[in-house]
């Protein structure tokens, strides 16, 4: 009873702090510090702006982690609260990075008193606002899938608590989790220029990064910069692929749950390294001391679980409480553009936005087009040589985590100049933020094609073109149609670094939402403006996926699940 | 010439950059019109002997002739049979058949009617557009069936078909497998099957060919001469039963 209390307690006091926070970040005067952080373009800092770009998205990671955990957890298991919380994260999940920046900008720079400290935190935050929805989404649904069975086993052995998140059901999420990590984390370095310079009108801080760098480089023109350091970041990521996603992409394979998979299994160098070194005698009592880390959150979860019923309640009253703070927030940080905005006449070009949405979504569409046309035929053919994705993944993951405005030099120079036109340049830069979600998520599904349908279609001897037919496009359908949704919502979010660029000086932009936005942003601080083209932005992308894409995922699953 | 002959095949598979050695040194010969069943521990290698025999997998030494030829791809007058019934799940059981007959080049109507033929010789009469997950296990494993054979397979393959379904309807599919065998309309003559049971081996094949722990080598081929239908109760089958047995626990 008393550590019930005591929780129901902490859960106020941490609305308190932040109602605290908030109000305390309104009050001050929403202005920038007057030291503006500027940014030694020299190479020789390169090194360390790495190490710091890496550090940003390493926080911005285990806050995502932690918080897809417990959010897809919450959301699974409670039934009260599901409904809200999934629509709250689609709705979050349509928000394109721009649209965190009034929160990050007005909340964490005033909150820090706009100190050094409070814009790396926005910078945090922004990052992990582009890593965790999908990270969310994927816990969730694997926590909706834990076979009922395993449960029923787990009680049956007296599991609970701890011992039942840890042993029963946190495995079941592992191989998704990690799989959408390893996109996320991708995602985190796409839009990591979008993240390390904060803006609001003219005021902007350069925080010291790689993705500062890069778009310093390229908005002076110097492209032996940009390709410097475009080569860091790539070295980087295919290290921490070697050494990080592979070996843990392998080792979550035994916690699939599945009923029969056959075919070599995956190995990683790195992995078999890691477990010589888990063997030794020092790690061993390294090991010891993260035990005692480790007991209070286990110690807490498993109190969680004890009071499963009364907890649900007042977890529900806690995010209760949460979101009335954050609609307050919300409401009152926009009181004033509310208030100013609705009275005073809309700005001129507003009347504008219709035909913007219209514009972007058309070049999505074409964009959508381009990116299935090469990534159905990729994934037919990893599922009919399965080696081959040793070969595509790496190349994916180096794909979709350079961010766009690295390679504006080459997108303006091919489309401007190639393919005659800015549009065209637009069209090529919203594919590089779609068409690789599209492609995780079908060498995903190609990946869970079982191996005896395979075999039958070979011993039945179907053709090339029966078997992608029959066999492989209702297989990877539901994958299919869960990569066009995060494509889409990539491919909204950068129309932001898509349709306003700026290279050698030189602003180039089309008619559309995402320069709208960017111009709201970075050139006018029209806080109106903002407000405005956000909203339409989001409730277009919303109406999309509520009248179309949930209904396509729906036919999908009851038409082309495979289930044993 | 043999209708199947297998020369010393061996076959390794690489595992965790080690290469394995699954199947050792087997060699045999299948006749026209035999039933065979393949036996051995769990992991031995029946499967993939089975697999190498369709020419869906390729033996790393030795080789698997058809009709004198040695196999470099799938024998498309062999069929199979797995124990997960491997239907599609977004095809009805009528769509499952003709999946076959739509790659052998059939016309609409030629498929419609065959297939038709086949789901009605399983007894599925009257499921023509039912979809897999409607069905039972024994439905399923009939469909399986009336798939692999609807494409008039000289040669019928089956991986432990009867190991998912329940007795009962095991022993029911059981009688209907050696009943289509002996049907002399089929065109499919030559059975081989894996199996993990002993006395499912000694009840329904010609011979019985034992293979060792992993990795595989071949133990026994046993013939037996018993008349059908065989009854479980059968001393001489017990017998033959247990000498397989006694094989495989030494
Ligand atoms: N494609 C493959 N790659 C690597 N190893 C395999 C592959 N297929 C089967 N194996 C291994 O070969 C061994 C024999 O498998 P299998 O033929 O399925 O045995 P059985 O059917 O007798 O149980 C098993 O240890 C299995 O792990
Ligand atoms: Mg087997």
């Amino acid at each position: 009873m008393a550590k019930q209390f005591l929780l129901r307690r902490s859960v106020f006091i941490l609305a308190f702090f932040i109602l605290a926070g908030l109000i305390y970040a309104l009050g001050q005067d929403l202005s920038f510090p007057t030291d503006i952080i500027h940014l030694d373009t020299a190479v020789s800092q390169l090194p360390r702006y790495a190490v710091y770009s890496l550090m940003r998205m390493f926080l911005a990671y285990l806050l995502s982690f932690f918080f897809s955990i417990a959010y897809g957890y919450i959301a699974a298991t409670s039934p009260k609260a599901e409904g809200p919380m999934v629509a709250f994260l689609d709705v979050l999940q349509s928000i394109p990075i721009l649209g965190f920046f009034p929160v990050a900008v007005i909340f964490f720079v005033s909150l820090f008193n706009g100190s050094r400290i409070g814009v790396e935190v926005a910078s945090i935050f922004l990052i992990f606002t582009s890593m965790s929805w999908n990270m969310a989404f994927s816990v969730y649904e694997s926590f909706k899938t834990v076979p009922s069975d395993l449960v029923d086993a787990a009680g049956a052995l007296g599991l609970s608590g701890w011992h039942c998140f840890s042993k029963a059901l946190f495995p079941i999420c592992i191989p998704r989790l990690i799989y959408s990590s390893m996109i996320s984390w991708a995602g985190g370095w796409y839009f990591l220029i979008a993240a390390e310079i904060i803006a609001i009108g003219p005021v902007k801080h350069e925080l010291p990064g790689l993705g500062s760098f890069l778009i310093h480089s390229t908005e002076n023109g110097q492209v032996d910069r940009t390709i410097l350091a475009l080569l860091l970041l790539v070295g980087m990521i295919i290290l921490f692929n070697l050494f990080v996603w592979q070996p843990l992409g392998v080792w979550s394979e035994k916690f699939r749950y599945e009923f029969s998979v056959s075919g070599p299994p995956r190995h990683s160098f790195s992995l078999l390294w890691y477990r010589k070194i888990l063997a030794t005698t020092q790690f061993r009592a390294l090991r010891k001391l993260s035990f005692f880390t480790l007991s209070p959150l286990k110690k807490t979860i498993t109190l969680f679980q004890r009071f499963g019923g009364k907890m649900t309640i007042i977890v529900i009253k806690g995010m209760g409480v949460l979101c009335l703070v954050a609609i307050f927030y919300a409401v009152s940080s926009h009181l004033i553009v509310f208030v100013e905005g609705f009275s005073k006449p809309f700005p001129i070009e507003i009347r504008n936005i219709p035909i913007a949405i219209g514009a972007s979504f058309l070049r999505l569409v074409v964009a959508y087009i381009l990116a299935l046309s090469w990534t159905l035929p990729v994934a037919y053919w990893v599922g009919q040589s399965p080696p081959a994705l040793k070969v595509v993944t790496p190349i994916a993951e180096i794909g979709a985590a350079i961010p766009a405005p690295a390679l504006f030099p080459f997108i303006i120079l091919f489309g401007i100049h190639v393919m005659g036109g800015m549009n065209a340049a637009a069209i090529l830069l919203i594919l590089t933020g779609m068409q690789w979600y599209l492609l995780f998520n079908l060498l995903g599904g190609v990946q869970n094609i079982p191996a005896d349908l395979k075999e039958v279609a070979r011993s039945l001897g179907l053709s090339r073109w029966h078997a992608f037919r029959r066999l492989f496009l209702p297989a990877v359908f539901p994958a299919l149609i869960t990569g066009s949704i995060t494509a889409w919502g990539g491919g909204w979010n950068a129309l932001i670094v898509s349709e306003y660029l700026i290279y050698r000086h030189e602003i180039h932009s089309v008619t559309g939402i995402g320069a709208m936005l960017d111009q709201a942003i970075y050139e006018s601080g029209d806080a109106q403006m903002i407000l405005i083209t956000l909203l339409s932005m989001i409730l277009t992308i919303t109406l999309l996926n509520r009248f179309f894409w949930r209904k396509l995922y729906v036919y999908a699953l009851g038409h082309f699940k495979i289930e044993y | 010439m043999n209708f199947i002959e297998v020369q010393k095949v061996f076959k390794f598979f690489q595992q965790d950059r080690v290469l394995m050695p699954v199947l050792k040194e087997i060699s045999f010969k299948v006749h026209e019109g035999e039933f065979i069943a393949l036996v051995g521990p769990s992991g031995c290698g029946k499967s993939t002997l089975l697999r190498l025999l369709t020419g869906l997998v390729l033996p790393t030494e030795g080789s698997v002739l058809y009709k004198g030829k040695s196999l470099t791809s799938v024998n498309l007058d062999s069929a199979m049979v797995f124990q997960s019934f491997a239907l599609f799940p977004w095809l009805t059981v009528m769509g499952n058949v003709e999946v076959g007959l739509e790659a052998r080049g059939l016309s609409e109507e030629m498929r419609h009617k065959r297939a038709a033929e086949f789901i009605d010789k399983v007894g599925l009469d009257g499921f023509e557009e039912a979809y897999p997950r409607e069905l039972s296990g024994g439905m399923k494993q009939r469909v399986g069936l009336a798939r692999a054979l609807a494409v008039e397979p000289k040669l019928l393959c089956m991986d432990e078909p009867f190991s998912a379904l329940d007795p009962l309807t095991s022993l029911a599919l059981r009688e209907e497998v050696l009943m289509m065998w002996e049907d002399h309309t089929m065109a499919v003559n030559t059975i081989i099957m894996v199996t993990h049971m002993i006395e499912e081996a000694v009840l329904m094949a010609d011979r019985v060919l034992v293979l060792s722990p992993r990795p595989g080598t071949f133990l026994a081929d046993i013939k037996i001469d018993l008349p059908r239908p065989r009854d479980k109760k059968d001393v001489r089958v017990n017998e033959i039963s247990d000498q397989i047995f006694s094989l495989m626990a030494r």
